[in-house]
């Protein structure tokens, strides 16, 4: 059935023919006058804001802060969640000592220590970063633990019959069978990264796309605003789409993601 | 056949006595099993056939009693499951790989894994994942890690249980093809008597931790399953296994 209904170009535009729809009715209720510019601007006003914007430069300075800013925090984020995902999946004691506490502060959700990080950091690189790094921790922590503990423990067992020492038993057994719940978890991060940067470059930056957005909001360039959202939009499907990129080429072992 | 024959070695044990904490799984086993001897082990679940395996490769250890097997000493025992327990992310050759151990790999180490998958009827299907195999497939590849060291001690325990009936008829062949042409010493558990009889040279009956019934087998290989005598190997094996309960027997 799958098989049937992606084959056909009429098939492969299915997807698209709803958007498309609802852009056009977009477009046309604003050439009617139907939607007023400062309440939604027209799709080729947002258009031509991204033009000048990409003229003047700003878009790309901006777009290239936000995502750098993303990027670290993910990194440092991920990386911590990763490694103590990883530490508490192989050793009981590591987990006795920490997961109950990181299960605890997992309920506060991140984005409600604003204020304290605010006072903390004030609203500089740090604060956001901070925010960002914490809220993609979690995804990235629980599933990286879940994952580890879920490998087949007959593969463990498989492994050290066949005399593989610690090192070869991690990099062939355990790390291979826990990436598919590891990308679950990059998935999930990779949303949580998104909302919070845009949380906080909406509340306190002086750059970003954010702040683009919120800059534009004094002078009600409502043009500018969609166009920050769209980019928003675009930047968390590019993500999305490098993720899946990452998983086919990882897990092509897995019938599951080997479809192209 | 690609694979040179690396022979067998012998195992045995003098009383040996298994138990986990209070619970005696197997005592009084005394065993003699010469090199290149094929033992197809049997009985009802629970009663320590796997135990035993476990023992006899070095898996676990005796209680009491003396286990005696050079294979352990020269690392050359090997053990397949009834589960193939393959990597699902590493190709036919690299699971293949995995039995040859620590640091091995370049072109001889790919020589002989491409050997022992020809020896299994592998051959071409080196850089397939396991999920684009079939049961009997999957089992091959286990077969050929645990071969590709060379061992001179083959465990099996129940390998062809998960498989169809026909897959297995199949295995049975193959695996009495490979162990012709290697020449290892091969323990095998199974709960299907038929398979025991057609198989090995020997039929070991283990009931409530102990050796009951120690059968030669002495049929010309490939063994007809219909003939008389081999009818007459599984009715001695089954009336030992059931005793005198007609209803069970039926039930096999
Ligand atoms: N690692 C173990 N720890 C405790 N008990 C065990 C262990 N392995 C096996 N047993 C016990 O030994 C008995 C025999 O098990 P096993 O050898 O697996 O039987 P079989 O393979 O004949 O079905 C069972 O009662 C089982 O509970
Ligand atoms: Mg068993």
């Amino acid at each position: 059935m799958a098989a049937t209904a992606s084959e056909g170009p009429f098939s492969r535009a299915l997807p698209w023919l709803v958007p498309l729809a609802l852009i056009i009715l977009w477009q046309v209720s604003s050439s009617l006058g139907w939607l007023p510019p400062n309440i939604l601007p027209a799709p080729t006003a947002v258009l031509e804001a991204a033009w000048t914007k990409l003229q003047d430069g700003s878009l790309i300075d901006n777009l290239g802060v936000s995502f750098a800013r993303a990027m670290s925090g993910l990194i440092i984020g991920g990386a911590i969640g990763f490694s103590l995902g990883l530490l508490n999946g192989l050793s009981k004691t590591g987990e006795m000592l920490l997961d109950p506490t990181l299960q605890m502060i997992r309920n506060i959700p991140h984005l409600a220590l604003i204020p304290l990080v605010i006072i903390w950091f004030g609203i500089g690189e740090s604060a956001r970063l901070f925010l960002v790094a914490l809220g993609v921790f979690f995804p990235i922590y629980l599933n990286t633990l879940h994952g580890v503990r879920n490998v087949d423990p007959q593969l463990i067992e498989m492994g050290r019959i066949y005399g593989m020492n610690n090192r070869t038993l991690f990099l062939k057994v355990i790390l291979p069978g826990a990436l598919p719940s590891i990308f679950v978890g990059l998935r999930f991060a990779l949303g949580v990264m998104w909302l919070t940067l845009i949380v906080a470059e909406t509340i306190a930056a002086n750059s970003g796309i954010g702040h683009m957005a919120m800059a534009a909001r004094e002078f009600m360039q409502t043009d500018i605003v969609v166009l920050s959202i769209v980019i928003y939009a675009i930047l968390g499907k590019l993500a999305d789409s490098a993720t899946r990129a990452l998983e086919r080429k990882f897990l092509a072992w897995n019938p599951a993601y080997a479809k192209v | 056949m690609s694979s040179q024959p690396t022979g067998g070695s012998r195992v045995s044990l003098k009383d040996v006595k298994k138990a986990f904490g209070s619970n005696v799984v197997l005592q009084g086993i005394d065993l003699e099993i010469p090199a290149g001897q094929f033992v197809s082990i049997v009985g009802k679940s629970g009663c320590g056939k796997s135990t035993l395996l476990r023992l006899m490769i070095g898996l676990d250890s005796v209680t009491s009693g003396a286990l005696d097997a050079p294979a352990l000493k020269e690392q050359a025992a090997r053990i397949v499951f009834q589960e193939p327990r393959l990597l699902p992310w590493a190709s036919v050759k690299d699971n293949v790989a995995v039995g040859l151990g620590e640091g091995q790999s370049g072109q001889a180490a790919d020589k002989q894994a491409a050997e022992i998958l020809e020896e299994v009827g592998l051959k071409g299907r080196e850089g397939l994942w396991p999920s684009q195999l079939s049961g009997g497939m999957r089992q091959r590849v286990a077969l050929a890690r645990a071969l590709v060291s060379q061992p001179t001690l083959l465990a099996l325990d129940e390998p062809l249980g998960a498989l169809d009936a026909l897959t297995r008829i199949d295995m049975q062949a193959l695996l009495e093809g490979v162990w012709q042409d290697l020449g290892f010493t091969a323990l095998m558990v199974t709960h299907d008597v038929g398979e025991a009889v057609a198989l090995g040279d020997r039929v070991i009956l283990i009931d409530h931790g102990q050796v009951v019934l120690d059968l030669p087998v002495d049929l010309p290989r490939p063994r007809k399953r219909g003939t008389p005598e081999f009818a007459a190997l599984e009715g001695q094996i089954l009336d030992k296994l059931f005793g005198d309960d007609p209803r069970a027997r039926e039930a096999h």
